[in-house]
């Protein structure tokens, strides 16, 4: 099956690095920093990024399904993560080196820690506040203490970026939304 | 624990806290491997042991005594590798850990490295202040600093505050612990800590008790007066110290009591006439501890059975450091402040000079005084390169590794699993590596060893005839060889190559030395021995190699050590030392004199492969044997 011809989406206020390893349909919002050396590849269906994320380095986005992989708002994707789930929410932290299956749905507020794989053989959708942490990837329900200090530090952290990346990486420049 | 459990008579919590350690600790695959591992060398029946050669320290017992024959389990205990002995310089012997005493010089938490003053650990009860250890849901060994977030809407730093853990986001709400501002965690978590089953089980034992420990403070404080050389130190003024010291004049069973010159006993009440203690805790009640059998327990063990039901059993790693037996359920645990730890320093046990010293910064490993026994004693190597791969043949190498040896090609030089043939000789190499910055002279005698049913066999050539044949005998150059001394490396660049012609042997390998002078007399190693095995094989630097043979009886069996005494003379160290010439013998210059020094080591060569007598008489029938290994 021939890939998806590129079409890239990039709404001016997002800062995406030149270094960046986009394929197929995607489509990213506003605010949202995507770091040099991020892979992208909407193969089969599109990907759509929310506003406000942040995908940092060696990050793998992959689309394998026909459907839409919806990717909300205010998440984290850190350095090394391997994402393919179909839906991701808002307010997700997935930790360095985290591996998520196509199977997972993530909803919102929700912790992959550190190295955590997160390949269940059926399809499930992670609740709320989960944390999934540990070298056995156990998991937990949080109780939703400290986000409104996450969410402010991770606004910060945003606007931190919008200003300090472009000083020091080249910037794809794409048509405009 | 487990006793408790069944002295109750609960046999299901025995059940259950049995299982639990079960499934915990005994049920992983390492374990199992390493178990089977274990098993099969064994049961392979082939003794094979890394050669090694180990120090004894007579700890305290008349230095010139021998030890004990090495063949007995009891003497394990008294023989060291080189690197865990120390040496104290005033009293000229190896002190081991047994026979050090320790003391501590600092304590620290592992977590903040605060170095804690003595005074204030004893306040703190032996915590940090500022860590916690203990956060429930982790795995065992995560420790985290205090953090304290808000739950208010929008602002930081308001309280009130709760512990949060950035690994898995717990936060002590859910234990309902809640702080007021963000330090001094340590007093807010002592509201909590006070509440404790065990602490109110003290409390509640000192209660019982203090009448009567005051009435003994009372009435040993009368006799103090009347007996003024009696405990000169009676000082105790609180219930604590009261009740050491009347555990410490207890009566001892054996001991005859001494008679305290009052007979006004009246004063205090005896021990006799206190009233039974009531524990705090009703047995009964013990249920909803998890301690007792009953209905609680029962549907605690049903639920283990679902899925992620065993999450509910706290963990193993979790619950050993508590002091008191706790609830086995995972949410009854509470974060812990974290135990600190302590630097000791060593010390003679006679003479009380300091051995080991580390320093007073926390982060440092290092130490400000070091006096280990490997900067004083020469260290003694084994090696047998006659048993390498190289040196064996075919036919061994096959046998070896069909009975499951390993033998490293690497590790084959320096410690090879030796087994050795019985009725066989093999030679073997002892390299002793000189510390210090002279040049030593180094003695060796073997101890005769004593077999239970024979007469002593010592160093005796194999080709005597005996009425029992003793296990093995060790053939060991007894003239005194020499050492060079230790020099830094950048020393031997510049040194002229000196060829040193060393003795008849096949393996003799010219090397650099600085005492060029002491050449002729080991030069020749032994020239009266029979075999070119046995003397000094080659001298390289600081080292050097001994050669000698073991010969292993027809009927030998076990392992073969034996104990060894070495002496070596060295000068002492003077600032006014002149360089003279070793071979001369015991010289006095200024100020400087030969000191000589002896220990026992313990070498031990390997095992025995013991004669196979059927196999040996179907090889007879067949090719002739050839006894002796190249």
């Amino acid at each position: 099956m021939p890939p998806k011809p590129d079409k890239f989406k990039i709404h001016s206020k997002a800062v995406v690095c030149q270094d960046v390893d986009l394929k197929g349909d995607i489509t990213i919002g506003a605010g949202t920093i995507v770091h040099p050396k991020v892979i992208i590849y909407a193969m089969i269906g599109p990907i759509v990024i929310g506003t406000n994320c942040v995908i940092e380095e060696g990050a793998v986005l992959v689309n394998r399904r026909k459907e839409i992989m919806r990717i909300g708002d205010d998440n984290i994707f850190e350095i090394g993560c391997r994402v393919e789930c179909p839906s991701v929410g808002y307010c997700n932290t997935v930790s360095t080196k985290a591996r998520i299956h196509h199977t997972v749905r993530l909803t919102n507020f929700c912790v992959i820690g550190a190295g955590c794989m997160v390949v269940p053989s059926e399809d499930e959708v992670l609740e709320e506040y989960t944390v999934m942490y540990g070298k056995s990837t156990t998991r937990r329900v949080w109780t939703g203490e400290g986000k409104i200090q996450e969410m402010d530090l991770r606004r910060k952290h945003v606007e931190y970026l919008s200003e300090m990346l472009p000083k020091f990486n080249r910037l794809r420049r794409t048509e405009i939304h | 624990m487990l006793n408790r459990m069944h002295d109750e008579g609960h046999n299901t919590t025995a059940v259950v806290i049995s299982w639990t350690l079960c499934l915990r600790s005994l049920c992983t695959r390492q374990k199992q491997a390493k178990s089977r591992e274990f098993v099969k060398k064994e049961r392979s029946g082939l003794r094979q042991m890394a050669c090694s050669v180990l120090f004894h320290c007579p700890c305290l017992n008349p230095p010139t005594d021998p030890p004990p024959p090495p063949s007995q389990a009891s003497s394990s205990t008294s023989n060291h590798p080189l690197h865990t002995l120390f040496f104290c310089e005033e009293c000229d012997a190896i002190r081991c850990d047994r026979c050090v005493s320790v003391e501590v010089s600092a304590y620290h938490c592992p977590n903040c490295l605060f170095e804690v003053p003595s005074a204030s650990v004893r306040a703190e009860k032996n915590r940090c202040t500022n860590t916690l250890s203990v956060v429930p849901s982790d795995p065992p060994g995560l420790t985290w600093d205090t953090q304290s977030s808000s739950i208010s809407l929008g602002a930081i730093n308001e309280p009130p505050f709760l512990l949060f853990c950035n690994f898995c986001r717990w936060d002590s709400s859910e234990l309902g612990i809640k702080f007021d501002k963000p330090t001094g965690l340590a007093a807010q978590l002592q509201r909590h800590e006070d509440s404790a089953p065990e602490m109110l089980e003290f409390e509640r034992l000192k209660e019982h008790f203090a009448t009567y420990l005051r009435a003994q403070q009372s009435s040993s404080a009368t006799s103090q007066q009347s007996q003024p050389h009696h405990r000169s130190h009676h000082t105790s003024l609180t219930v604590a110290t009261a009740a050491a010291s009347s555990a410490l004049a207890r009566d001892i069973p054996g001991v005859s009591k001494h008679r305290r010159k009052d007979k006004d006993r009246g004063a205090g009440i005896d021990k006799e006439e206190l009233p039974i203690y009531k524990s705090r805790i009703e047995s009964a009640s013990l249920g909803t501890l998890g301690l007792g059998a009953d209905e609680e327990d029962v549907e605690f063990l049903k639920k283990l059975d679902t899925e992620n039901g065993i999450e509910d059993v706290a963990r193993l790693e979790q619950r050993w450091t508590g002091s008191w037996q706790g609830s086995i359920h995972s949410r009854d645990l509470r974060p812990l402040r974290m135990p600190l730890h302590s630097k000791k320093s060593k010390r003679c046990p006679v003479c009380r000079h300091i051995l080991i010293k580390p320093e007073q910064k926390t982060q440092s490993v290092r130490y400000k005084i070091k006096l280990v026994a490997a900067n004083y004693l020469p260290s003694i190597v084994p090696l047998f390169p006659s048993l390498t791969p190289q040196g064996l043949t075919a036919a061994q190498k096959k046998a070896l590794s069909t009975k499951g040896s390993t033998m490293s090609v690497d590790e084959g030089i320096d410690h090879p699993l030796v087994s050795m043939h019985a009725g066989r000789t093999y030679p073997f190499q002892l390299a002793f590596t000189n510390p210090l910055y002279d040049p030593i002279h180094v003695k060796l005698s073997v101890q005769r060893q004593s077999l239970p049913s024979t007469s002593s066999s010592g160093t005796t050539d194999s080709g005597s005839t005996k009425k029992v044949p003793p296990n093995f005998a060790i053939n060991l150059p007894t003239s005194s060889f020499p050492i060079s001394a230790y020099a830094e490396a950048w020393e031997y660049e510049d040194e002229d190559e000196e060829e040193m012609l060393l003795d008849d042997e096949a393996l003799a390998i010219g090397g650099s030395g600085i005492s060029s002078s002491n050449n002729t007399g080991s030069r020749k190693g032994k020239g009266g021995s029979s075999s070119a095995n046995i003397g000094v094989i080659e001298r390289k630097a600081n080292v050097t190699v001994v050669g000698g043979e073991v010969v292993v009886g027809k009927e030998g069996r076990g392992d073969v050590k034996f104990n060894m005494m070495v002496s070596y003379t060295y000068r002492s160290d003077e600032p006014s030392q002149t360089t003279s010439i070793k071979g001369e013998g015991k010289t006095r210059t200024a100020a400087s004199e030969m000191k000589t020094f002896s220990f026992w080591v313990v070498v031990h060569l390997g095992g025995i492969i013991v004669r196979d007598r059927e196999k040996d008489r179907d090889r007879e029938r067949g090719s002739e044997e050839n006894p002796r290994e190249g």
